[in-house]
Parts: structure tokens; C-alpha cells; sequence
């Protein structure tokens, strides 16, 4: 054993005798979960440190969701709960759901039409596209533009927001903990009676956010395709913001089905971190959540990506500079090696000690970052370990494509040393501590691991996992799962003329709203 | 088939609740108007404490109890906006080479695997105004990771392997920074609030980066990393009494350094002229709109209202702008801004956002009109109370960390504001009336007197953005760098300056008759690189084109051979290998960069030399003259007086790479009849690389003339 392993082991001693601090037993203490009746989770963890607490709403339903030809449904609904409920955004609300109705039955009427592979009458399509927007003008009426927004910032909601992502759909904001039942009122009844007004402004919000981060933005181009490339079957080769012609036709109908399908209780998790005493809380929460209806479980059978057994490649002629991308095939989260592919990762890349920083930045000098990683696009579901490099001017993918291949090899062949393993485990334990600090991020990690293994519990769990792992392990896996028949490349290449955006966009009349 | 099945059951269960879902709603449900909402608690929160040591270092400590980690964070005085305008990113390159460089006695490398294996970070860190050291460790560690901290803080090696690392790092970004059209968007918008030049809105070019070198990251460190300029703050799991006895055991005894000129009104500002300004890239459909103008800076009295306005015009949810623009128009995803401020110079008065590329007039017109509106419609009661509820119950996430609060008083020590500025802040937002802020919005928002960029794809905006007024262009391309620029200017032809100057050149070296009768040379050479023990290297040159250099390592003499068949390297346990042929030609072009040759055929008309402009070097004023034709182009600086050469310039192949190579030529001595340079100071893109010192020159040597042949292959043990 070297000095600095031998320093490391003793560091571990002293690390283990800190972290009794940070177990689960001292969080057992500060830690309430119910399950209410309708099948809902309530996760409260008292941080008493400033009158302030925080929340996370988990949906465990993301755009692996959408249904065939309405990709980037689960996303337009993240959206639409921003929209308010039937008493908040609204003058009428029996008027204005009147006045909605019209606008569903006249939008199903124009996209009848619009969609005729024969026979379309172009006369006919204008006049049902006024007649749509027509009924939009007059549901328009009864809105209080953002009120439910607006709400939450007058009460002084910070950082507010909200993501979709493949796997699950969140919500997230912090209040001064005098509004912790206003809070609860408002993200219940959210979920309660959530109205899609103003849908058809909010999809071509929705349509720019896709110009922004993925038509306009060559890595977001190199991502969609790559996806798409990398998953022939499973619903992880669609895009979560949608295809542009499945924007350009889903309906407040569709949006208003994906949410009674999915958000069900029993699919929803609710974390609340901060200043907050159970005693007082908990009835509170049980009283506004407990309203949600329940209902059974969506049917989740989809399609098993099937194995892949020829490599596949995504080239895009870009004006961009090179970067190299690629994945390999791995079972999903719950998988026994998931522990072996976070010590896979940490050893390829984290930080200026990481295998991939030393070869290709310090040494090779051929890339300015490198790394490695897990979970895209997701985690849920079996997903890919993927590894990119950006070259350096004068550099090619290719060379960095091998230099990530040599340490690859490195893996499958030698042992890593004791003092990596130590290196990792170490670091694991330091980085929990870390998340720790915040109410934001200890209400997303107990919401996350909460759904994700029915047990907040297993977040601490992560560095016993992490310690049992071992050079055999690694050396197995990377074996395994790092061979040329299971690997999807994505690159960027430099082209003057590359990446042209035309006129893309649908058709005039498809446009939506303007 | 699987997937139908899923659907259809999806249908029939959306069905069913669609039925179910209103029965078991409570039929009368609350109103959030009629939820209670009780006094917040008196929260005070707990201020750092502040010490002052005599040598000027302020120093802040905050305990923190709730988990088992010691944090400290630094603010040291001088920044990026203080560096010259010919190294811009000067302080990039320090701020990343201050911790990879490593100390006196400990390399980068040495740090990364002591800090890694305890989970601990020590980084360093540089921005416009200041450069900082910080450190996370887990409370145990504290006193190993402390000697490191105080180590970098003190003793920085700035080793210049890092130094290559760092630069191209900043190459790769400069390359890339056309790629993405947020990032164009904001750095162009930032040069037309402030103006091209202002050090806040500059970036680092080839050149620039390329002109900064290992001293320069070394003088940085020693004018500006003194404890007078220093503000450490220090958070955690420790006692303050315990924690403050460390730190004066560390630093007490640190001298102070001088003092520092006040630089507040020395950045000049020069925002662009109002108008349109548009940066054309074909593969976008949305174009990103910034329309900008000179912000203030906080402690302007005006900041208070200025925050409400902003709230209120182009905040969050509420504000008109994206009520106007996204909720009712559905133009933009983002689209938000306000009247920027900061604490040391002016923020940027900016309004942003980004719309299909087909609807990028519409949008412009419908900000104009939401700013026009300010003065038909001024913001209202409703809204002003609506803005400032926002900022003010939204006031507590200001103080709810400890660490948060620490940042704080750190931000106010380094700017001098007082250290109960906050309180103060909350006090002023409370007192701002309608009326007030409406007063800045007319104040410092005036729709003609913004510059308005957008980066979008022009063939398919909905009208010209000429339509609303002149248009300017912006051209992004990327100056090359230094020695790729010197390709299309370098001259091909001879002028008679340039053959005059170089005849000069031959005769001051000994004269044509004497330098044409070289037809070899022997010389050995001491070759230092910037690290590591002098290289004793023997090298033989037949001209034109053979060569034969002997290297002495510690492990055995390396061999080069280059001749006109190929070129070889032979070492003892490596074997002998073939060098492909870019080394190979690049070792022809060192041969043929060499003075004796180039000087051998100052009259040959296969070489042409141009004379140029004056370049100073030292305090020589000299002349320049570009050589090319037979040889790859090298630019000589010649003192008229002496004719001699001072400097040259050329381009070069490293095992990393093209390179820009200058080479400083002096300590000239006679030799049977030529005189010649004894020292050659080389440097590769701007950086100090190694130092050539001539020992001993012959002329026709007597030669082996197996000498560049083949070398034999060598046994050897390997070290």
C-alpha cells in the first residue's frame, strides 16, 4: 500500500465515525411519509434552519408517456398546470368552459380537415380555421392571464418551475413557510381541476422552446438524433418537447386524457423539506391532497428496446465545432450493477483525477473536456452509458474517439488501482453529505428516491451500494456492456454549409394560433 | 401490438375517471383568498463574524453547524477588466493556471490526487472585478486542506505544461463561440451596451490569448495577491474562537503589499448607437432578440424603484412583457429583462427573447409597443403592490443559509457598501411608490435610444428588419490566429527594401563570398526547456537538406537523422523508429530557416525578401523582412544600423499542434569569418518555450558520410 492509500484508509475510518450525523437514523427522526387513501405519498423532513420550506411534486409519468403521434404531450401539460384551475385564472368559469368545449370541437373540425390526404377543401380550411379561432377569441374573454403564476410570486414563490423529462414530470417551488397551506391549497388544486385554457398560445410557447433548445442548437439536433438513433423500439428514441408536426396537432382534448390517465395519486409523490413540524403539516397536507380522486393505474406495458447487435451511427454536417458522442446499452436503475456503473462513471470522470481528463485533455492534449455517464436519455428504463469528447482545434472525433476506446480497454483489461476504488467510494460519501445542505435538494432527492424505490431510505443506501462494488465488478461490467455491436456514435462535423434551417415549419393553416 | 393495447385501455380509463372525477370533488371547495395566513417569525439571522488583521485581510467567519464541512471562500481585489487589452483572458488563463500550475513544491497533479482521495476541492476562480481561491473540505480534513489552500494562496508555480493546457483550452472556446446562438446573442448585446472595447465586454481572441506568458501570470499573482486585498470568508462546522487563532497563525504574519489605485471611473462606456444591428446565421429558426442599453449601478438611489420597475415591466409571471409578449401573443418562450444594475459598474439595460424566425419583426414591434405603452398606461397600484409583495416576501430567501449571508457581506466589504445594506434594501423596496417607478421607467427606458441586435436566420424573417430602420451588420468571424493571418498577407515577391535589407543582412554576417563557402557545420548546442536540466545536443548540417543531431539523455543519446529519403529517431529501449513525414518536413523547414542558409541565397531569385514596416524589439526599432519562395515563409526583424537579425517569426509543428514560433536572436560572435547568434530564445505562441546557447560552431567538418544514413538499431535496457 502506497502512503497516500494508506492515508485514504484512514480517511474512510474517520469519514464513517462523521457520517453517523448524516445516516438514516438521525433522518428517521426528521422524517414523516404517509400514504394517504388514494394512493398519494406525503414526504415531510423537518430543516428548521430558516422560516422557508420547499417542495417537490413528482409525477412518475414523463414523455416515455406520450401517446403515439403526440410526442410532447407530458411536457404541454407541465405547461398547462401553470394555466389555473377553475377558480383561479378565470372571470366565468361555467362560461369560459362553455366557450373551451367550442374551441376543442372546432379545432377537431379544422384538423379533420387539414388532415385530408384527398379531398382537402382549402376554402373550407379557412373557413373552419377562422371559426377555431373565433371560439378561441371568446374563451379568451374569461381569462385572468397567469393569475395562478402570479399568485405564487405575490406570496413570494421562489424559484419556481417546473421540468418533464422521459421519465417523470415535476414541480418545484419554495414559500416562506407562513404559506405552507396556501401552498398546499394551490399544488393540489392544481391537480384537482386544472382547465386548458389558452392551450393553443401555450403550444407555440411550447413550439419555440423546441426552436430554442433543439432546432436552433446543433448539439440539441446531434441529441434528437442520436436518441432516435440509439432506440429503435422503446419510447426513448421520441423526443420529450415532441416532433414539430405532433405540436402542430394535439389538442386540450389530448393534453386534458394524458393527465387523467397519468396523474394518478398513487403515481404521485410530494416531498416538502424546511421549516416545517409534521404535527401541524401532515393534517394540513392529508386535508388538500387527500381531495385528488383515485383511480387505477395506468396500463405501462411498452415496448422492450430489443438488443442491439450492429453499431449505429449519426453524423451531422454541422457550422458548429466537432464533438463526439456515444453510447452503449445498460439496464435500467434497479438493475444489481447500477451501483458499478456510478463507480464507472466517477472513475471516468470526475473531476482533473478522471481517466478520461488525464488521457485525453492532460496528456493527449487532443480534447478540452471529456466524460462519461449514465441515464441517457433516462434511467426508468434500460438506457445508455455514454461517453463524449469535445476536440481540440486541429483534433478529429476520430482521435478522440480512440483515445476514449484506449481507456475503455483500460477498464475491460486491468484492475483499477485500490487507491481509485477508494477514491470513489470516498467521494460518494462527501458527495451525499453535500446534497444535504438545501432544502430544494433534499425535497427532490427524498421525492426521487421515494418513487423510485418506494423508499426514501435508499438515498443514504447509495454509498453502501457504491462500497460493495469491486475491481472484479468493474472489470465484468465494462466488459459486458462496452463492446463495438452495442454502441451508437453521434458526431458533429465542421461543414460551412451545414445545419441550413429552411422553411421547416408546416404549412401555412398548420401553424396554430398566431 | 403491444402499444395499441396500452392505448385503447388508456382511452377507456380516461373515460371512466372523466365520469367519476366531478361526483367526488368537495362541493364546496375553499378560495385561496380565504386561507389564513399567519405573521411570518422574527427571523434574525446570524451575521458573520468580521475580523481586520493588521496587515489589511478581512476576514469573516460563520459557523454553521448542521453538517460536518469547513467551506472558505476568497475575494481578491483585480480582475479581468484590469488587464491589458492585448492579453484579454489574462485572467482566464491565470485564474485555471494558479491551481493546475500547482505550488513551489507540490505540482497540480499532486494536489488533484491529495485533494481527490479526501473528497476535497481547492479551486481557483477569476471574474471581471476579482479573482478567487476556495476551498470544501469535510471538517477532519481541515488542517491538510488548509496547507494546500495557503500553499496556492502563497507560493503558485504557474507551470508552464498547464499553461499549454489552459491556452488551448481558450482556443477551443474561442473556435467554438460561434456555435451557439444564446451565447453570440449575449456577448454581442453586452459589447453594444458597453462598447466593443470596454474591458466588461471584450473577449479573448487567438492573439490575446496567445500574447499572455508564464511571467505575466506570475506578475498578476505578485501585484494583486497581497492580504490587503484579500477578504477570506470562512463557513462551517468549526469554533469561531478556535477557527480565528488558525487563520491569525496563518496570515499575522503575511506583509502587507502596496496599495492599490482606485479605478472606479477609469472604464470608459460607449454604447452603441441606437438602431438595428443583425447577425445572419442560416441554420436557426428562431431568432434571439436582445434590445439593450447602459444600465446603473447600485448604489445609484434610483436602484430601488429601478427593482420594482423591473418586477413589474419585465419580471416574472406578471410582468407586462411576458404576459404581453408570451402569455397573449404566444411569440416567446423567453422573453423578459429590466434595467440591469451592479455593484462595481453599470449593468446592462436589456429586454431578450426569442421567437420563430418568421414572426422576428412582429416581435420587435410588439416590445416597441409594450414600451410605449409605459407612458399611455403607466404601471399601476395593482401592479406596483403586486411587484413589490413579490420581492418583499420573497426577501427571506436573501438570509435562509448562513452561506447565502456570508456571500452577502462578503459582496458589500468588496464593493464598500454597508454591511447592513440589505436591511436597507428591504427598508427602500417598501417606500417605492407608483409613481417612483414610473419616474425610472420614463427615466432610463426610452425605445429609440436602445440598440437592437437579433441573430436569426434573414431569409426567412417575416419582413426586413430594414423595414424599421437602418440596419447594421455585425461581422462574427473569428480573427485567426497570429500565424494563419500572416498567410494571406505574406508577401510573394522581392522588393528592392527587402533585397537591399538582406544583402545588408549577409554582408554584416560575414559577407556573401564567405557564407556561400559553408557548405556544412558542426555545433553543439545547450538546449533548455523551461523545466527540466539542460539538453547537451550535437548537430551536424550538410546543406541543403541532411541533418544529424545527437541528444544526451539520462537514459542514452537519442538520435535524429534527417535525409532526403526519410528521417529517423533511434533510443536506446525504444528501438529505432521512421518519422512520419510532417516531422520530417518540418525538420527540412528548420534546416531551411537557418540564417546561414537563407543568407547563402540572398541573391538567388527562387528566394524572395520583402521588407516591411517598423516593429520595435527591445528598445531596436527594426525593420521587417518576410522571406519565402524556395523556403517556407519566416520573417526576420533587422536593426538598419547593424543589419543584424533580432528576432524571427515563422511557423512551426509542435507534437501539439501548429504553433506561431518567434525566436529572439543576440549574443552574435565571430567564427572563423561569419558572425552569428550565440543565444536563440524560442517561444511558441506567445510562450517562453526553451533557450538554444551555441557552444562551439565549425564550419566543414570533416564528416562521416554514413553519418545520415540509417542508424543502426541500438540495444538498450529500458529505464
Amino acid at each position: 500500500m502506497t502512503h497516500r492509500a494508506l492515508k485514504a484508509a484512514a480517511f474512510l475510518l474517520l469519514l464513517s465515525a462523521l457520517a453517523v450525523a448524516q445516516d438514516v437514523a438521525s433522518f428517521e427522526k426528521r422524517i414523516t411519509v404517509k400514504k394517504l387513501p388514494n394512493g398519494l405519498t406525503i414526504l415531510i423532513c423537518q430543516r428548521p434552519e430558516a422560516p422557508v420550506f420547499s417542495f417537490f411534486t413528482l409525477v412518475d409519468a414523463g414523455s416515455t408517456q406520450d401517446p403515439m403521434g403526440k410526442t410532447g404531450l407530458a411536457h404541454m401539460f407541465e405547461h398547462m398546470a401553470f394555466k389555473g384551475t377553475d377558480k383561479i385564472g378565470t372571470t366565468n368559469y361555467v362560461a369560459e368552459n362553455a366557450a373551451l368545449a367550442k374551441v376543442e370541437a372546432a379545432y377537431a373540425a379544422y384538423i379533420r380537415e387539414r388532415d385530408k390526404q384527398v379531398g382537402r377543401d382549402e376554402r373550407k380550411l379557412k373557413q373552419l380555421e377562422k371559426a377555431w379561432k373565433d371560439a378561441i377569441a371568446e374563451a379568451d374573454k374569461y381569462v385572468k392571464p397567469n393569475e395562478f403564476g402570479k399568485l405564487i410570486e405575490q406570496n413570494g414563490g421562489e424559484d419556481m418551475n417546473a421540468f418533464t423529462n422521459y421519465d417523470e414530470t415535476a414541480y418545484h417551488y419554495s414559500l416562506p413557510e407562513n404559506r405552507l397551506e396556501l401552498w398546499a391549497y394551490l399544488e393540489s388544486e392544481r391537480f384537482l381541476h386544472p382547465v386548458m385554457r389558452e392551450f393553443y398560445k401555450e403550444r407555440n410557447v411550447v413550439i419555440e422552446e423546441r426552436r430554442l433548445r433543439t432546432d436552433s442548437n446543433p448539439i440539441g439536433r446531434l441529441l434528437e438524433q442520436f436518441d432516435a438513433a440509439a432506440f429503435e423500439a422503446h419510447p426513448y428514441h421520441r423526443p420529450t418537447v415532441g416532433w414539430m408536426s405532433d405540436l402542430n396537432s394535439f389538442s386540450a382534448t389530448d393534453a386534458q386524457k394524458f393527465f387523467d390517465t397519468y396523474y394518478v395519486p398513487s403515481n404521485m409523490v410530494v416531498a416538502v423539506a424546511g421549516d416545517v413540524k409534521p404535527a401541524k403539516a401532515l393534517p394540513l397536507l392529508e386535508k388538500y391532497f387527500g381531495r385528488l380522486p383515485t383511480h387505477l393505474q395506468p396500463d405501462e406495458t411498452a415496448t422492450d428496446e430489443p438488443p442491439q447487435n450492429s453499431e449505429r451511427r449519426v453524423v451531422l454536417k454541422e457550422r458548429a465545432q466537432p464533438l463526439y458522442l456515444e453510447g452503449y446499452h445498460r439496464p435500467d436503475y434497479k438493475a444489481k450493477d447500477d451501483a458499478v456503473y456510478d463507480a464507472i462513471t466517477d472513475l471516468m470522470s470526475e473531476g482533473r483525477t478522471s481517466r478520461l481528463y488525464r488521457s485525453l485533455v492532460r496528456d493527449k492534449k487532443i480534447a478540452s473536456f471529456s466524460a462519461g455517464f449514465s441515464g441517457l436519455p433516462g434511467i426508468k428504463y434500460p438506457h445508455l452509458f455514454a461517453f463524449y469528447a469535445f476536440p481540440l482545434p486541429g483534433h478529429t472525433t476520430q482521435e478522440v474517439a480512440d483515445a476514449i476506446h484506449a481507456e475503455i480497454d483500460r477498464l475491460k483489461k486491468e484492475d483499477i488501482t485500490d487507491d481509485e476504488l477508494k477514491m470513489i467510494k470516498t467521494r460518494a460519501k462527501a458527495n451525499l453529505i453535500r446534497g444535504l445542505a438545501d432544502n430544494h435538494g433534499l425535497a427532490t432527492q427524498l421525492a426521487t428516491y421515494q418513487t423510485r424505490y418506494g423508499d426514501w431510505r435508499e438515498l443514504f443506501r447509495t454509498v453502501d451500494r457504491i462500497d460493495k462494488v469491486t475491481k472484479a465488478d468493474i472489470r465484468r461490467v465494462s466488459n459486458e456492456i462496452f463492446v463495438d455491436t452495442n454502441r451508437t456514435v453521434g458526431v458533429i462535423e465542421t461543414s460551412p454549409g451545414g445545419g441550413k434551417q429552411s422553411a421547416t415549419e408546416p404549412p401555412a393553416g398548420q401553424g396554430g394560433a398566431q | 401490438m403491444k402499444m395499441k393495447r396500452t392505448m385503447l385501455v388508456a382511452l377507456v380509463l380516461a373515460a371512466a375517471v372523466m365520469l367519476t372525477c366531478l361526483p367526488q370533488s368537495p362541493a364546496q371547495a375553499v378560495s385561496w383568498q380565504q386561507i389564513p395566513i399567519p405573521p411570518l417569525p422574527v427571523f434574525k439571522p446570524q451575521q458573520p463574524k468580521r475580523i481586520e488583521l493588521p496587515n489589511g485581510m478581512v476576514i469573516f467567519l460563520q459557523e454553521d453547524h448542521e453538517l460536518p464541512l469547513i467551506d472558505g471562500t476568497t475575494r481578491i481585489r483585480g480582475g479581468s477588466h484590469h488587464e491589458p487589452a492585448s492579453k484579454v483572458g489574462l485572467v482566464d488563463l491565470y485564474s485555471e493556471v494558479w491551481r493546475t500550475g500547482g505550488t513551489k513544491t507540490q505540482t497540480g497533479d499532486q494536489l488533484d490526487d491529495f485533494l481527490e482521495v479526501h473528497a476535497a476541492k481547492v479551486e481557483t476562480g477569476g471574474g471581471p472585478d476579482s479573482t478567487s481561491i476556495n476551498w470544501s473540505c469535510l471538517k477532519g480534513d481541515f488542517d491538510d486542506v488548509f496547507k494546500v489552500f495557503v500553499d496556492l494562496l502563497q507560493n503558485p508555480e504557474f507551470r508552464p505544461d498547464k499553461i499549454e493546457i489552459a491556452q488551448k483550452g481558450m482556443y477551443d472556446a474561442i473556435s467554438r463561440r460561434n456555435d451557439q446562438v444564446g451565447e453570440i446573442a449575449q456577448r454581442e448585446a453586452i459589447k453594444l451596451a458597453y462598447g466593443a472595447d470596454n474591458p466588461y465586454a471584450r473577449v479573448p481572441e487567438y492573439a490575446t490569448a496567445a500574447a499572455v506568458t508564464r511571467q505575466d501570470l506570475i506578475d498578476w499573482h505578485g501585484t494583486y495577491v497581497h492580504p490587503n486585498n484579500i477578504i477570506l470568508g470562512v463557513s462551517g462546522d468549526f469554533d469561531a474562537t478556535a477557527m480565528e487563532a488558525k487563520l491569525r497563525a496563518a496570515f499575522d504574519s503575511w506583509p502587507k503589499g502596496p496599495t492599490l489605485p482606485q479605478d472606479k471611473d477609469e472604464v470608459q462606456y460607449h454604447p452603441a448607437p441606437p438602431g438595428y444591428y443583425v447577425i445572419s446565421k442560416e441554420d436557426v429558426n428562431q431568432s434571439t432578440i436582445h434590445m439593450v442599453g447602459l444600465g446603473i449601478r447600485r448604489d445609484n438611489p434610483d436602484y430601488y424603484a429601478v427593482s420594482v420597475f423591473n418586477e413589474a415591466f419585465g419580471g416574472g409571471f406578471s410582468s407586462r412583457l411576458f404576459n404581453d409578449i408570451r402569455t397573449k401573443r404566444g411569440l416567446a418562450y423567453n422573453v423578459g429583462g429590466g434595467i440591469g444594475a451592479n455593484f462595481g459598474h453599470p449593468g446592462i439595460l436589456q429586454i431578450e427573447m426569442g421567437t420563430k424566425s418568421q414572426s422576428t419583426v412582429e416581435a420587435v414591434q410588439a416590445v416597441d409597443e409594450d414600451i410605449e405603452n409605459l407612458a399611455k398606461n403607466p404601471i399601476t397600484e395593482e401592479e406596483i403592490k403586486h411587484a413589490k409583495d413579490a420581492i418583499l416576501n420573497a426577501f427571506i430567501f436573501r438570509l435562509d443559509s448562513p452561506d447565502k449571508i456570508l456571500a452577502e457581506r462578503i459582496t458589500y466589504e468588496f464593493y464598500g457598501y454597508p454591511a447592513d445594506w440589505l436591511d436597507k434594501y428591504e427598508a427602500e423596496i417598501k417606500k417605492v411608490a407608483a409613481a417612483d417607478a414610473n419616474r425610472v421607467g420614463m427615466k432610463y427606458l426610452h425605445r429609440d435610444q436602445l440598440a437592437t441586435l437579433v441573430v436569426g436566420n434573414t431569409k426567412e424573417f417575416d419582413k426586413p428588419l430594414s423595414s424599421l430602420g437602418p440596419v447594421k451588420e455585425i461581422d462574427i468571424t473569428i480573427p485567426p490566429p497570429p500565424g494563419e493571418q500572416g498567410q494571406e498577407a505574406k508577401p510573394t515577391a522581392s522588393n528592392p527594401e527587402g533585397k537591399a535589407l538582406a544583402e545588408k543582412v549577409a554582408a554584416a554576417m560575414g559577407g556573401l563570398p564567405k557564407l556561400q563557402s559553408v557548405k556544412s557545420l558542426h555545433a553543439n548546442v545547450t538546449e533548455s526547456e523551461a523545466q527540466g536540466p539542460p539538453t547537451p545536443l550535437d548537430v551536424t548540417i550538410a546543406f541543403p537538406d541532411r541533418m544529424h543531431v545527437k541528444v544526451q539523455t539520462p537514459n542514452g543519446d537519442l538520435t535524429i537523422v534527417l535525409s532526403p529519403d526519410a528521417a529517423y529517431m533511434s533510443m536506446p529501449g525504444m528501438g529505432l523508429r521512421s518519422l512520419p513525414p510532417a516531422q520530417k518536413n518540418e525538420m527540412l523547414d528548420e534546416l531551411h530557416h537557418d540564417l546561414i542558409y537563407i543568407a547563402q541565397h540572398v541573391n538567388d531569385p527562387a528566394f524572395t525578401f520583402s521588407a516591411g514596416g517598423n516593429e520595435k524589439v527591445g528598445d531596436v526599432q527594426t525593420t521587417t523582412l518576410d522571406i519565402g519562395g524556395a523556403v517556407p515563409w519566416v520573417r526576420w526583424y533587422v536593426d538598419p544600423q547593424s543589419g543584424r537579425i533580432l528576432r524571427e517569426d515563422y511557423k512551426g509543428l509542435g507534437q501539439s499542434g501548429p504553433f506561431h514560433g518567434e525566436t529572439d536572436l543576440s549574443d552574435w560572435r565571430a567564427v572563423d569569418g561569419l558572425t552569428l547568434p550565440f543565444l536563440h530564445k524560442n517561444k511558441q505562441n506567445g510562450q517562453e518555450t526553451s533557450t538554444s546557447e551555441f557552444k562551439q560552431v565549425q564550419f566543414n567538418p570533416p564528416i562521416d558520410p554514413k553519418l545520415f544514413e540509417k542508424p543502426a538499431e541500438k540495444a538498450g535496457t529500458t529505464p
